[in-house]
This record gives C-alpha cells, structure tokens and sequence, in this order.
C-alpha cells in the first residue's frame, strides 16, 4: 500500500488479488447477498485508491482496509435501506460436508444459523463475523471500531450470547 | 470467581490462551458449576458450528476484470488531467497547430488498426494450446501462493493461505500436506479450524484422517479438538467408533472434548 501512496497505481492490482476474497466474506455475510457484496468490495478498493493519502505507516493495512469497508457497507445500508436476508439460490450449504447421509439435516442447520446471524443487531453480527471469519484478535478490531480490546471482548460475549438465543428461537425444519 | 466472569474469558478458556492461573481458577469453578459446564458446550458447539458456515465463493476473474478496468480509467483520468492543465498552459501555441492534432489522431487511427489485426489472427490450436498452459500455470502459482501465505508470520495471513487452498480444484498433496501441519502445529487456534475445514475435502483420503486421528492428543484446545472429533465423525462414521471411545474415556481431556466424543458415539449407534 505505501507503493500504490506513493504513485505505483498499478501495486493496485496485487491488493486487490490479496484481499479481495477476505472482503468478499465480511461483506457477504453482513449483507446477505452476493451481488451487493461484489459490489461493495469494488467500491472498497476505489475508496482505497482514492484515499490513499489517508494510509498510515503506523497501522496494519487491514485495519484501514476494514474501516474502510465499514464506512462502504454503511453508505451502502443508507442508500438501500438496512439488509433483508434472502439466502441465495445458488448456495451450497451443504458443499462442505461429504457424508451424504448428514446431508440434508446439516443443511438445514446450517441455513438456521445462517437466518440467526442475519437476525442480530449489525454492530453484533459484525463482531462475530471479524473474529469469527475473519480470524481477527480482539485487539484487532477494537483497532477497527476504535474502542479498547477489552470492550470488545465483553460486546463479542454479549453477541455471541444473543447468537444463541436467537438460533435457538429459529424453528427446526425450516 | 462468579459465573458472570466467565463468559468474556470463554472463548480464550476454550482456545487455551489463557494464562495458567486464571485457566486453574476456571477450572476449580467449572468443576463445581454445572450451568457455566452447560454454558462452555454450547458455546463450543455454536463456535464450531458458525465455522462450517459457508459462504459462496466470489467471481473472482470478473470482480478482477471490473476492477483492473476501474482502475485504468483512474490511471487515464489522472494523466488526463495531468495533459489538460499542461494543454492549458500551453494553448496559445497548439492552437495555431492544428496540422499536429490532425496528424496525431491519424497515427492513433492506424496503430489501432494495426494492433486490433495483429491480436485477432493467428492459428487456433495455437492459441488454445497457450489457454491451456497459462491455466496449468495459473494453478501452480495459487498452489504456490497458497503455500507461501501458509508460512507466513501474520495469523490473518496464514487464514487466507488456508482459505486459498478451497480454491484449488485439485490441490497437490503438498498442499494437503501442508494443511495438515498447519493444523498440528499453527500456533492460531482460528487458523488452526480453518485447516479442519479446509481438511474435510479431503477427507476420504487415508492419510488425512490418519493425520487428523493422530493430531487430536497433541493439541491444545479444546474448540480445535472438538471440530476435529466432528471431522473424525463425518469422514470415518461407525470406523470412528475405537477412536471416540477412547477419546470420550480420556480424563486428560477437556470435559467439553469428551462429551461432544460421547454424543458422537451416540451418534454412530453405542
């Protein structure tokens, strides 16, 4: 990033090649959808190439990266209104799972946790997806929201929490 | 201690990162607390669960192609108006040229031509016999690339190598190798379950589950452990009977490790 700062426009490229999928996820499964969040990681690295006077030395590249993707995903929310969770038609929920006897009932499970995730407040969703899936440590995204590591790890503790509640008021066979 | 201590400890309790002290404390209060023992399962189980969430995969090629084009209309932008406030300055000179722009656009014109005959002729199989070594190179370099974030020393790094491995259509068995140390040795617990997912693609191969089998009393965790009791369940079925046997009767274990094993005997019919 400190090339593309300086002029090398084209280092572009590289990041893009790097980070796209990790932006991909986050953005996927704050949205819901696949479309929007393609959408969204292009809008994340033209803010990134349009900012990048912004980038310090001082910090990780993926904590500028996120908030950036915040600020996106925030503008995003505001133009369309806040996300309505539709599953996609093309999903594979089973794809990891190579027994075929479980198949269907993981599914199922899997598509319940899913409609659970999507059920909670933004700010906790987020924070199960950073850490979760995105393998940060609490320091890191208390980096992100600019708060200290230790809120984050009593906000993730609530969240997780109500993750649970809200899979568990998820009807089974749906 | 109280319960209420517990849950924001419960994850770095059940990754094992915590220091040994407050790991003994937790410990003594669990031994006596059979709501906070209840609150440490589900809690592994829900962890374990959101790790086999997938997501889709993003159209990469067409994501890169939309950007690759974003950006050289930004590089095109700037130069643009690098020439326009250069063109200003100089106006009163070009504009008794105009023989130069004419002359300028006209070469343009043929480089064009030329350049658009010279990418469309050429002979077939050539051309497809090139496509097809740029794809076997293609896949080298992501195996390479995979391979090379997988040593790197950032945790979120080594995630992404993992995950880049699922991108492989048909990984070498160097990578599957390397996943498999990843998961003994990766000092990340998250890096760590993503190799176990990573690994279910490929667990109908022997040395996979050997290697999975002979990984679980070596590690630390007890989140890892209990994803790698699922995998052992999933890829082995009744098979797997000897190893949660002796895994659900192992008092060396995590109480949360040894009751998912004892579900997972269940589960294939003891």
């Amino acid at each position: 990033m400190r090339a593309v700062r300086e002029g090398d426009l084209t280092r572009m490229g590289v990041l893009f090649e790097r980070h796209h999928r990790p932006l991909f996820d986050f953005l996927y499964r704050m949205t819901g959808d696949r479309g929007a969040a393609e959408d969204l990681v292009q809008d994340v690295f033209v803010r990134m190439l349009r900012y990048r006077a912004t980038y310090r030395d001082d910090g990780r590249f993926e904590t500028w990266m996120f908030r950036i993707a915040r600020n996106v995903r925030a503008d995003h929310y505001r133009k369309h209104g806040a996300a309505v969770y539709v599953p996609d038609d093309d999903m594979d929920w089973a794809s990891s799972e190579p027994g075929p006897g479980h198949l269907l009932e993981r599914a199922r499970e899997m598509a319940r946790l899913n409609r659970a995730l999507q059920s909670l407040r933004e700010d906790r969703r987020e924070l199960i997806v950073m850490v979760r899936y995105q393998g940060m440590s609490h320091e890191q995204v208390g980096a992100v929201l600019g708060v200290d590591a230790g809120t984050v790890k009593v906000r993730f503790h609530r969240a997780l929490k109500e993750l649970r509640d809200a899979f568990s008021r998820v009807p089974e066979g749906e | 201690m109280q319960c209420d201590d517990l849950g924001p400890e419960m994850l770095e309790y059940l990754a094992g990162t915590l220091p040994d002290d407050r790991l003994a404390e937790i410990r003594a209060h669990l031994a006596q607390c059979q709501a906070c023992r209840d609150d440490v399962d589900a809690t592994a189980e829900l962890w374990n669960e959101l790790g086999a969430a997938p997501a889709p995969r993003p159209e990469s090629s067409r994501m890169r192609a939309r950007f690759d084009a974003a950006l050289q209309g930004y590089i095109d932008g700037q130069a643009e108006s690098r020439v326009v406030s250069f063109a200003a300055a100089r106006r009163p000179a070009l504009r008794w040229q105009p023989w130069l722009q004419f002359a300028g656009a006209a070469a343009l014109v043929v480089i064009g031509v030329g350049l658009g005959r010279f990418v469309t002729v050429g002979p077939p199989a050539q051309s497809n016999s090139e496509i097809a070594l740029l794809r076997e190179e293609l896949r080298d370099t992501r195996q390479m690339v995979t391979l090379s974030l997988l040593q790197q020393q950032s945790a979120s790094e080594r995630l992404k190598g993992v995950n880049t491995s699922s991108q492989l259509e048909q990984p070498s068995t160097e990578v599957v190798a390397a996943l498999l140390d990843t998961l003994k040795r990766d000092p990340n617990v998250n890096v760590r379950l993503a190799s176990v997912d990573a690994l279910r693609r490929f667990s109908g191969r022997d040395a996979v589950r050997k290697g999975v089998v002979e990984a679980l009393p070596q590690q630390e965790s007890p989140l890892v452990q209990i994803a790698m009791v699922d995998f052992i369940l999933e890829a082995a079925g009744p098979d797997a009977k000897g190893v949660l046997q002796r895994l659900a009767e192992d008092m060396m274990l995590n109480q949360a490790v040894r009751a998912r094993a004892e579900r997972g005997l269940k589960q294939v019919g003891l």
